[in-house]
């Protein structure tokens, strides 16, 4: 006959057994994306969902799982399903089971009941106490099921049950008026009740004990990453479908409806017009744009990358190559992490009162590029020197034993070999200073909006003169606009905007679009030079 | 320069030592008579290197003949990869490391004031233990040291001004590979990344950049340990070649490689003092001191 350690080696479980498990672990992730569709105002409370009312669905679903996962405990326990158990589900999972009945009982006896705080947290312990004896004691196919299947039948049944209903409002009463609604209750509970049972179906689903441990936590982690993808493509879609219509405002395509620009003595018109991202603000404006804005950030982005790109990794390479490591190397070592921990506010303030009364006494677009060029140095710096640090030192010594120089190797061997792992931490920085708004806020915002014809023009601002300081560039010393600022005066105080702007809500999420295709245009910038950087280290 | 005994430190050792002491320091001493043909390429002379507090090398005399194969051995720490890093100044570049004590090279001290390091390892080139070619192309890999150098001129700068050696690197290229017995192997991907290549061809590709600048001596630190046998067996093929036109020092773990591929042995024991020295045969087969036979044979170490 199969003992316990032959029937781990060749599974004697059956098709059905697996088919049950796998349809709970199916309903919890449905369950799972239902309540995020729910908060994200995808699928509404109020509403309904195959021509039934949403809560009621979703509690009939929750308590069909937390049967479904019971059944399967309690069949396995019985012997009906093969299975392989522990002895014990362990103390993480009854740690795991406590609290959310914990929770559950206080919420029954201080709301429910009526018995007050301190009568809602002795119920809590008790409740949490049975739900971790009943996890801990039994056999794991029970211990891991029962407390779990039930308490997804409870909060099934509160929502069946018209408990908390679609219109259901828990005035906390404090004094901030504060207030939980349906549309926020629904699909948190919906959600965590999901993931429990989705995390016991899925240690169901393998057969309980050691395999069974790994498929659920396997099941947890892979929902970590997902949320996290999930949550990029939330905000980025929510984005791009509100900003879409503002941004679109005006747009034409069709020969010679564009701007013309010249380049190099050239003159072209555009087939395309894009008012949003072609002009400035003028009161004659049919349609008004942020051009300014973006130029601004860009030349922004450029002027911080200049400044703290050879600074920072001039440093790295003292550090990891000349330095004697000691207490100068470790000095720096904190103050570059002090400095990267710094809030930007504070960097704003030193270039409000230090740097604009040194260059022209006014904000500036200079004064601004140096600001973020500090808040991106120690970024800069640590991430150089990490990717210095791990070049090999095989690499040195083979430079070395060849009687080639230090400064020469570090050149053409150290630097070549760490350049990916610069890159990355550039494309980091960027992404971070890009969006700052606090910094250019103090130190290099004008007005709310820059006329299209203040549109900064860094190159063609230099002039030449026979007199010192024969170089200038009055265009670098001007106060302009950048993405990030512009977003937030209009959101504070969405001055200015005028008639030629219909729809002002539509005016903002097109300007949040736009920031985020700009930070994200550096971003694939960067990602492009670190693969080509990195295709040139390997082979294939 | 050649023949050269060192009968005054035998004489003042044997006087100290008192009874058994005397028997083995003796016998350890003994290789000091040990004469060989041609000229002497390295001498050191009462060398001592110390990591810290740890004395890793003790007092080595030693001269190594030109254009011949000089294998070091002995167990693990016995200070035979310490003294080979010293022959060309590559413990400077361990900050702990403090040397005493005298290497001669072509009868000049190495170790005194002035001494033009890039020279000194041009001439001295070294091998290591992991085969570690840059991650460049193989073209690259060859041309590196010569172009950081300023021997050959290959870059932009160089095209502009019409000072382009391109012919000249293409050539060394080719006579280096073909020194390390790899050109046919890789003639047709000059330009794929040295990654690629396997650790056998990565670590004759390492022995053909160290030719690139035309050393006299080539160091090499258990260049085989990391091969299979059929690569070491090509790299032994190798040392055995480049001793013609070279004087090559090599370390190794493995007492047949030493047998098959060197001329004259060196055995360092624990404690990092040079106990024996002489031909590979007489090593092998007779060797003066106990400990030395006891290693050899396996007993010990």
């Amino acid at each position: 006959m199969a003992s316990a350690t032959e029937s781990d080696l060749i599974s004697g479980r059956t098709d059905s057994t697996e088919a049950v498990a796998g349809i709970a672990v199916g309903l919890a992730a449905l369950l799972f994306a239902l309540s995020l569709a729910t908060f994200f105002d995808v699928v509404s409370v109020t509403g309904t969902l195959v021509g039934v009312p949403v809560v009621p669905l979703v509690g009939g679903l929750l308590i069909l799982l937390g049967g479904a996962i019971i059944t399967f405990g309690i069949g396995s326990y019985l012997g009906y399903v093969e299975t392989t158990p522990s002895p014990t589900a362990g103390l993480v999972a009854a740690v795991a089971a406590a609290v959310p009945w914990f929770v559950a009982g206080v919420s029954v006896g201080s709301i429910m009941l009526g018995s007050g705080s301190a009568g809602g947290v002795v119920l809590g312990l008790v409740t949490g106490a049975v739900a971790f004896a009943a996890t801990a004691f039994p056999r794991e196919d029970l211990g891991s099921t029962l407390p779990i299947g039930a308490l997804s039948i409870l909060a099934g049944l509160v929502l069946l049950s018209g408990i908390i209903g679609p219109e259901w409002v828990w005035d906390l009463g404090w004094e901030q008026q504060a207030s939980l609604t349906a549309g926020f209750v629904v699909p948190a509970l919906t959600l965590a009740t999901s993931l429990y049972v989705g995390w016991a179906a899925a240690k169901a689903y393998g057969g309980f004990g050691a395999r069974g441990r790994h498929v659920g936590a396997y099941a947890l982690v892979y929902v970590n990453a997902l949320s996290i993808v999930a949550v990029l493509v939330i905000l980025l879609a929510f984005t791009v479908f509100r900003g879409i219509p503002g941004l679109l405002t005006g747009a034409e395509i069709g020969l010679g409806v564009g701007p013309e620009v010249g380049l190099f003595g050239l003159s072209v018109q555009l087939p395309v017009s894009l008012p949003f991202v072609m002009n400035g603000v003028a009161l004659l404006n049919d349609y008004q744009g942020v051009l300014p804005a973006i130029v601004g950030t860009f030349w922004l982005v450029i002027g911080a990358v200049l400044f703290a790109v050879p600074l920072g990794i001039g440093a790295a390479i003292f550090l990891t190559e000349y330095a004697e490591r000691g207490r100068f190397t470790q000095a720096v070592e904190v103050a570059t992490n002090g400095l990267w921990s710094t809030p930007s506010i504070v960097f704003g303030l030193f270039g409000f009162a230090f740097l604009i009364p040194r260059f022209g006494n006014g904000k500036s677009l200079l004064s601004g590029m140096l600001t973020l060029g500090f808040m991106l140095l120690p970024l800069v710096l640590i991430t150089s020197r990490e990717a210095m640090l791990s070049v090999p030192d095989e690499y040195r010594d083979a430079s070395a034993a060849l009687g080639v120089t230090k400064w020469q190797t570090i050149r053409s061997v150290v630097l070549p070999a760490a350049l990916p792992g610069v890159v990355t931490g550039v494309i980091l920085g960027v992404g971070r200073i890009a969006g700052e708004t606090a910094p250019i806020l103090l130190t290099m915002a004008g007005g709310t909006f820059v006329p299209g014809s203040q549109t900064v023009d860094v190159i063609g601002g230099f002039k030449f003169t026979a007199t010192p300081p024969f170089v200038a560039n009055p265009e670098l010393l001007q106060a302009t606009s950048a993405l990030p600022y512009q977003l937030f005066a209009l959101i504070t105080a969405g001055v200015g905007l005028g008639d030629s702007v219909a729809n002002p809500n539509d005016f903002r999420w097109a300007t949040a679009l736009i920031l985020l295709v700009v930070v994200l245009s550096f971003y694939a910038i960067g990602i492009g030079a670190r693969y080509y950087f990195r295709r040139k280290l390997q082979y294939e | 320069m050649s023949e050269t005994t060192h009968s005054e430190r035998t004489d003042t050792d044997s006087t100290i030592e008192t009874t058994a002491g005397e028997t083995i320091e003796q016998v350890q001493e003994s290789w000091t008579d040990y004469k060989f043909q041609g000229e002497a390429k390295l001498t050191s002379e009462g060398l001592d290197v110390y990591y810290g507090d740890d004395h890793a090398l003790k007092d080595v005399t030693i001269e190594i003949p030109e254009k011949s194969v000089t294998a070091l051995i002995g167990p693990s720490g016995c200070g035979k990869s310490t003294f080979l890093r010293s022959l060309n100044r590559m413990n400077d570049r361990i900050r702990s490391a403090r040397v005493d004590g005298s290497v001669q090279f072509d009868g000049k001290e190495i170790y005194q004031e002035g001494i033009d390091l890039v020279e000194l390892r041009k001439r001295v080139g070294m091998v290591f233990q992991s085969p570690n070619p840059f991650p460049k192309s193989i073209h690259e890999n060859i041309t590196y040291g010569p172009r950081k150098h300023g021997d050959i001129e290959t870059g932009l700068l160089a095209r502009l001004l019409g000072r382009d050696d391109w012919d000249e690197a293409e050539e060394l290229v080719e006579q280096s590979l073909r020194q390390a017995a790899l050109w046919d192997e890789v003639a047709d991907r000059l330009d794929d990344n040295a990654l690629g290549l396997s650790g056998g061809q990565q670590q004759r590709l390492c022995i053909a950049r160290c030719l690139s600048v035309d050393p006299e001596v080539i160091l090499m630190d258990e260049p085989a340990s990391a091969l299979d046998p059929i690569a070491t067996s090509k790299i032994e093929d190798l040392i055995h070649d480049l001793a013609e036109d070279y004087t090559v020092v090599i370390v190794t773990h493995n007492m047949q490689q030493a047998a098959r591929i060197s001329d004259q042995t060196a055995v360092f024991l624990t404690g990092g003092k040079l106990v024996e020295y002489d031909d590979t045969d007489k090593i092998f087969e007779n060797p003066e001191s106990q400990r030395v036979e006891d290693y050899i044979t396996g007993k010990f170490g």
